[in-house]
């Protein structure tokens, strides 16, 4: 009963941001129907968002399990999602640029996300692509061709669409970065963009409330996708598949490269030439140069490094109590998954009457909340690492020593993952650091988008170069992933 | 040196020991004989300190040890599947697990068992044969006045196992280390312990010399647990011999069905007068043949469906 009560007042305790918001918002949502337009718009660009990255995903999945496609390839293919969103944004937007081809409005946003977020439903299908090819192979072995294969490879496939799906879905719906750089300058907002606008307007009456109005319609668009309960993976043995194709790995390297280049090229181009002589002229020197960059680069690289160093310690101390650490993961899932607008408004209302509002610390706590759940997943698994405590145990070792000795360095290789992957997700974030900032305290994000808003394309575009550098880091845990 | 105490565990989703008693003396080397899922492996945790009963008490060397932590019972543990530690050479696994880690000492025990010039690969460099040599040399490392062995000769091939099992029986003999082993060989129970306890269905049937348990069951489950063998239903009453207990010349008469050759014996189908029966014999089909069973064992116990010939 303790336990039950412990566990409800950390709920309780780590939902309060969110309740406060609710809390706030509610009177004001009448007020918010003049933006049933927005929120059409945030579900409709999410739901397409998500059934093309889907749709993708899939087909690459089915590319690679067919052409027999790793290593290499797959590392360019995954350098796409590491890329923070908003760089994306810039290069897709840079890329057309060049062709005199303006992308920013819808097209641009959906075919940023599609580059973004393609890889990440590629990374979730690929599993069970793999299964239902391999059923599909033993089911032709035995003469089932044409849509009688769809008997066997739709159940083991379906409820990895579902939760890929659903996955992609809340990602999209939350995302403020594609939207900041190629929607608001169209005049096309979803709910995170127009939160902040609210929020940051001077001309609104009552900012904060409006935009946890906003915040509340953003929840509701969420929440079926979080409730939704996880569709249970079908689980089999992987069967062998024929001799792999050549074509496939064409199509999957092809699109690999295009990807790629979309993001990159124009990127390059942007921060390499000057644009009115035409002459090779890279903007790093002054893009590093602009004080708000410097400042946004060392407070980014401390936030991150803190983040990733106070989360990793919490999930190592809590690693020996596994059931624990589920159910904290459990309750820190919402503050993944749910769009960190809602994370970042509710720590402004709960905060904003303290001391640790305008200061860096509300960003640090906000950066913790939202890739706990992603350090403590790094370590929740690691199955053999119980059992090697347990042999150390009946051999003679207290519990201190034997999880010293044996579990954590059995989890060096896991932390070491989890923090190559969190450490440039919080280097580049853009969504709290946008709404938690105050001066003094900007990170890198949010100088890149001054930068852009300023008209300092070039700059932008160097620290957007700068970015995808430090986010292949990322690629260095991959082997965990 | 170990006891158990009328020891229950039930899990959750079924299976487990009921009431087990079981006393196991100083230096002796005892088999837990039964088939997957009978309970054996429970025994074994339950005296590792890897599960805590249900009811019953556990005694290691006199001392009540029920709810001891597994680090505090002084036991050496071989896994079913080694459970050695991926990160640490053989001679690390070794001076982990010692009181006072001694070099000299933890090289002499991997050469004792032929692994001194593996003394510095990690599991992934050692072939299944070594690694358990390992797991067996880590048991032993600390000491332990019990060690307990779970199956641990089942990943290995029919040679290297009938070589380790000799080497292991005469290693504890000769460092007097009682020894809890788990297998469902009955011919690796047999070689290996002086006594054997029969486990079905989470109960201890019955606790003896192999020899005891093999001529004299005192159920059909431990008639069976000792492998091949008939077994009849007659009036209510089960009959069962072993193949090797029928000889020619007696005044029991039966007609050869069939003859087979397994295993460089010869074996025939036989009708006999209470049913159909695999013995030992050397004869044709057609053949009329005169037997003598002998011990023909008539138990208490008739499982649903167990009726003819049972086994090969």
């Amino acid at each position: 009963m303790d336990r039950h009560l412990a566990q409800l007042a950390l709920g309780a305790l780590l939902a309060l941001p969110l309740l406060h918001l609710l809390a706030r918002g509610t009177p004001l949502l009448p007020g918010t129907l003049r933006d049933l337009d927005v929120v059409g718009a945030s579900l409709v660009l999410a739901g397409a968002g998500t059934l093309l990255a889907l749709g993708m995903g899939l087909g690459l999945a089915v590319a690679a399990v067919w052409g027999r496609v790793g290593g290499f390839w797959e590392s360019l293919l995954l350098l796409g999602y590491l890329v923070p969103p908003f760089v994306t944004g810039m290069g897709v937007l840079f890329s057309f640029q060049a062709f005199g081809i303006a992308i920013q409005g819808v097209p641009g946003i959906l075919l940023a996300w599609t580059l973004h977020y393609t890889p990440l439903a590629y990374l979730l299908l690929k599993p069970q692509v793999r299964l239902a090819l391999g059923l599909l192979t033993a089911a032709r072995v035995h003469g089932v061709t044409g849509a009688r294969g769809l008997g066997v490879v739709l159940p083991p496939l379906l409820p990895a669409l579902a939760v890929a799906g659903g996955g992609l879905y809340l990602a999209l719906l939350g995302n403020f970065g594609v939207p900041a750089v190629l929607g608001t300058p169209a005049g096309v907002y979803v709910l995170p963009t127009l939160a902040y606008t609210r929020l940051m307007s001077p001309f609104a009456t009552d900012p904060l409330g409006q935009a946890a109005a906003l915040g509340i319609w953003l929840t509701l668009l969420a929440l079926p996708a979080v409730l939704l309960a996880r569709p249970g993976i079908l689980e089999a043995r992987e069967t062998p598949l024929p001799p792999g194709g050549g074509p496939y790995r064409l199509v999957y390297g092809l699109y690999a490269l295009l990807a790629l280049a979309l993001i990159l090229l124009g990127l390059l181009r942007e921060a390499l030439q000057n644009p009115y002589t035409g002459a090779f002229q890279p903007a790093f020197a002054q893009a590093l140069a602009l004080p708000l960059v410097q400042a946004g680069l060392r407070n980014s690289l401390l936030l991150a490094l803190l983040t990733v160093g106070l989360l990793l310690a919490l999930a190592l101390a809590l690693r020996p109590f596994p059931q624990v650490l589920r159910r904290i993961r459990s309750l820190l899932d919402l503050y993944y998954l749910l769009p960190g607008t809602l994370l970042g408004l509710g720590l402004i209302l709960l905060l904003a009457p303290t001391p640790l509002y305008g200061t860096p610390w509300i960003l640090l706590l906000a950066y913790l909340l939202n890739f706990a759940a992603l350090a403590l997943r790094a370590l929740e698994g690691g199955p053999r690492v119980e059992g090697a405590v347990a042999v150390g145990r009946v051999h003679g070792l207290p519990p201190w020593r034997s999880w010293w000795r044996l579990g954590y360095p059995l989890l060096w290789p896991s932390a070491f993952a989890g923090a190559f992957l969190i450490l440039p997700l919080a280097f580049s974030e853009i969504t709290l650091s946008a709404l938690l900032y105050a001066p003094g305290s900007e990170t890198v994000g949010v100088a890149v988008l001054s930068a852009l808003n300023g008209g300092l394309y070039r700059e932008g575009a160097a620290l957007g170069l700068v970015l995808m550098g430090i986010s292949a880091l990322g690629l260095l845990g991959r082997p965990r992933w | 040196m170990v006891r158990l105490e009328a020891v229950s565990k039930r899990f959750p989703k079924g299976g487990g020991v009921q009431e087990v008693d079981l006393a196991v003396e100083e230096g002796e080397v005892f088999a837990l004989l039964g088939a997957s899922g009978s309970g054996k492996t429970t025994l074994l945790n339950l005296v590792a300190g890897l599960l805590l009963p249900d009811a019953g008490h556990v005694y290691l060397a006199g001392r009540r040890v029920t709810h001891l932590p597994p680090e505090r019972r002084g036991v050496g543990y071989v896994f079913q599947d080694q459970s050695l530690w991926p990160h640490m050479t053989a001679l690390e696994h070794l001076l982990l697990v010692m009181p006072r880690p001694d070099r000299r000492r933890a090289m002499a025990l991997l050469e004792r068992l032929g692994m001194g010039e593996h003394a510095h690969k990690r599991p992934h460099e050692l072939s299944g044969g070594q690694r358990q040599r390992v797991a067996l040399a880590r048991a032993l490392a600390r000491e332990p006045k019990v060690i307990l062995m779970d199956e641990p000769y089942s990943a290995l091939d029919p040679v290297l196992r009938e070589e380790l099992r000799r080497e292991v029986r005469t290693l504890l003999k000769d460092l007097g280390i009682t020894a809890l082993h788990v297998t469902h060989d009955p011919e690796e129970a047999m070689l290996l312990a002086d006594r054997v306890g029969v486990v079905h269905g989470g109960r201890m049937l019955q606790v003896g010399t192999p020899q005891e348990l093999y001529e004299r069951p005192n159920s059909l489950e431990a008639f069976l647990a000792f492998g091949r063998g008939n077994v009849f239903l007659l009036d209510g009453e089960v009959l069962a011999f072993r193949q090797e207990w029928v000889r020619p010349g007696g005044s029991l008469k039966g007609l050869v069905r069939e003859r087979r050759i397994l295993r460089g014996e010869v074996l025939c189908r036989v009708d006999l007068p209470f049913g159909e029966a695999w013995v030992r014999l050397d004869a044709w089909p057609g053949e009329e043949a005169s037997l003598e069973i002998s011990p023909l064992l008539r138990l208490p116990r008739r499982p649903e469906g167990e009726e003819g010939a049972v086994g090969e």
